[in-house]
């Protein structure tokens, strides 16, 4: 249960919020995360928390693509299939997934690593083709370097990568110029030690996502060719 | 014609100022400590009523008028960012978060003190996992630092900054169906009135900008309302950040100032530095895929909102996609409206019909199955959508095809006698 395992994430969440119900979305998230997928007991055990109808909640996840009440395995991966990317090669980047996975568009891989699904515009035209693979995003894909894709995103299967296909560990993606797929740095800096005077202004070590995101600058820091696995 | 200096890619500027002290180096939280130190929240929204700042999400609405709708006296208030960016052609906001993250989270914070609120959101498409993390961290550091929390700088001021992440759906860029969603709501917009300035989230007053538009704020109040309108044109002053895609060699975001030439964006070595292999351009969607088209003996035209409407298109999001003589009209008109149809959120039946419809009767077009009468259907189809659709996605589904009826009859009629 949610409620046991997640009793912290869960007070986080909902101190964000005014209202409880705001809390819908992250909570599915969190439910995703933490089962694999959206099970009709895991958005009820949603509904529970918020105390709210569970039709409310179904409709919620069945409104929204990023939420999967059908098991999507290890690695979502969504090709976009929009203008431009349509045109610059996003129709052979699918073709060339499904023919080195063995499957078609939404089936998942007898292994249960993988799911290709065509998706909407993902605000990164300029990079086209665009996947994102459980959210992180890769750019400049082409049929040639779906191989090299498929092998990275293996290599973090074996590594022992804790996986969040809600995109909980999400981080961006490009090709070297060798030719190998490497994280995008991002250069934000540490999280600064709180003035003194403010100390009981400010309570920075409460916010949730300070917490997370300090682990994760140590990993951005450490890893460039691979993600390392953070717990959040 | 470059920009000497940037007010929104100050990347190019400074190196690497998406990092907190390189940010706080040059220039970052001043903006905030003036405000805060020099300015009632009245004498800000008229700053930025005074310096023409408008809404650069897709409506150039004037963005100072927009928070003067707020009723007097009436609170909680709140500041949502939208950050839903997902309309094909237009990924501005997503390269701002990375690059330069403090000056959204520092135009939020001035922004949440002129007009009085104590709590800003930032909705951010579900897509956005990476960037999402990133304004965390921003947002982490800024609190350490005292920008965000209680009494901020010691001024009394107030103020927690969240981000919250949709799920998946470009309606939700919609402003009211981005409240429903951070309600924990489907996305479907609201009637209105009454405006989200008088009953927005939990049915308080609330103000929704886009990050552009918010990032422009520290500028704005840290140089001055005449510095601010030296850049661009007497009634779009400042610069926008232009996303320029598809069929030239250098796709990417471009800040200019309102009015350089379509031209210029697409072939300057600057910029778009010309089409690939040189082809012609046949199609150019200016403002993300509603705008309607313009095609490629038009690209002299001034990139501002006036001169783009006058040509009968808009600015919209800035996000211009660019197509070469090698695409089919009716292929792309049904690829813009196969979008349309997918985030179609089903409220009103002119656009989830209207949509469906298109989409089929374009595929089949498309896939050599055309009926001798689907040319006047299309036609009958969306004028049947337009005006009469609940919100702008329905009206923006109209765009593509019409444009594509209007400027290339012939490849329909094409595709029409192809039926064997």
């Amino acid at each position: 249960m949610l409620q046991e395992t997640c009793a912290a994430q869960i007070e986080a969440i909902l101190a964000r919020y005014d209202h409880p119900r705001s809390a819908v979305l992250p909570l599915l998230y969190l439910a995703q995360d933490t089962y694999g997928y959206l099970t009709n007991e895991a958005i009820l055990e949603v509904a529970n928390l918020l105390n709210l109808p569970q039709t409310d909640v179904f409709e919620v996840v069945s409104f929204y693509t990023l939420f999967y009440d059908y098991p999507v395995g290890k690695w979502v991966l969504q090709v976009c299939d929009d203008v431009p990317c349509c045109y610059l090669g996003a129709e052979e980047v699918l073709a060339a997934l499904a023919q080195k996975l063995g499957v078609r568009e939404d089936q998942l891989t007898p292994d249960g690593h993988f799911l290709v699904q065509r998706v909407k515009c993902l605000a990164a035209c300029h990079r086209a083709p665009v996947v994102q693979a459980n959210l992180d995003y890769i750019y400049d894909v082409t049929p040639e370097r779906v191989d090299e894709l498929l092998r990275s995103l293996r290599e973090r299967i074996g590594s022992g990568e804790v996986l969040s296909v809600s995109g909980a560990t999400a981080e961006d993606y490009e090709y070297a110029p060798a030719g190998h797929v490497r994280m995008i740095e991002r250069r934000l800096g540490d999280i600064p030690a709180p003035p003194a005077h403010a100390a009981n202004a400010a309570p920075v070590a409460d916010e949730p996502a300070s917490q997370v995101e300090t682990d994760v600058e140590t990993d951005r820091t450490n890893g460039v060719d691979h993600a390392a696995g953070t717990s959040g | 014609m470059v920009l000497t200096e940037h007010i929104i890619q100050r990347e190019l500027d400074v190196p690497n100022i998406a990092n907190f002290d390189v940010y706080l180096a040059h220039h970052g939280y001043e903006a905030l400590r003036i405000a805060l130190s020099q300015y009632q929240p009245a004498d800000l929204v008229k700053m930025v009523k005074d310096a023409g700042l408008r809404g650069r999400g897709g409506a150039g609405f004037p963005t100072g008028v927009k928070w003067g709708f707020l009723p007097a006296g009436v609170y909680p208030r709140y500041l949502l960012c939208n950050c839903d960016e997902s309309e094909p052609g237009t990924f501005n906001n997503h390269q701002i978060i990375d690059l330069n993250p403090h000056q959204l989270i520092e135009g939020i914070i001035i922004s949440s003190y002129a007009i009085e609120a104590n709590k800003a959101y930032i909705y951010a498409r579900g897509e956005f996992g990476a960037a999402a993390r990133t304004m965390e961290h921003a947002i982490a550091q800024a609190y350490a630092a005292g920008f965000l929390g209680k009494n901020i700088l010691g001024s009394g001021f107030d103020l927690d900054m969240y981000v919250h992440r949709g799920a998946g759906a470009y309606i939700c860029g919609e402003e009211t169906a981005l409240m429903d969603s951070l309600e924990g709501k489907i996305g479907q917009p609201r009637l209105k009135p009454p405006f989200p300035a008088v009953a927005g989230l939990y049915g308080k007053p609330t103000i929704i900008n886009n990050v552009e538009t918010l990032a422009n704020v520290p500028p704005i109040v840290r140089k001055g309302v005449d510095w601010y309108r030296s850049h661009g044109t007497e009634k779009s002053p400042g610069t926008k950040v232009f996303s320029l895609c598809g069929h030239v060699r250098k796709p990417g975001n471009y800040e200019l100032p309102f009015g350089v030439s379509l031209l210029d964006l697409i072939y300057d070595p600057a910029y778009g530095d010309g089409m690939i292999a040189d082809r012609a351009v046949k199609i150019v969607v200016p403002g993300g895929a509603s705008a309607p088209w313009l095609t490629g003996d038009q690209l002299n035209i001034p990139l501002d909102y006036e001169s783009l409407a006058s040509a009968g298109s808009m600015l919209g999001s800035g996000g211009v996609i660019v197509l070469n003589d090698t695409v089919s009209a009716p292929h792309v008109a049904y690829k813009m409206d196969e979008f349309f149809k997918h985030e179609s959120c089903g409220k009103c039946t002119p656009c989830r019909e209207g949509t469906h419809w298109l989409v089929r009767v374009l595929h089949r077009m498309n896939h050599g199955h055309a009926e001798t009468d689907d040319i006047p259907v299309l036609h009958d189809i969306y004028r049947q959508m337009e005006g009469n659709c609940f919100c702008l996605l329905g009206e923006s589904a109209v765009m593509p095809i019409k444009s594509a009826l209007k400027l290339f009859p012939e490849e329909f009629e094409g595709l029409t006698h192809m039926k064997g």
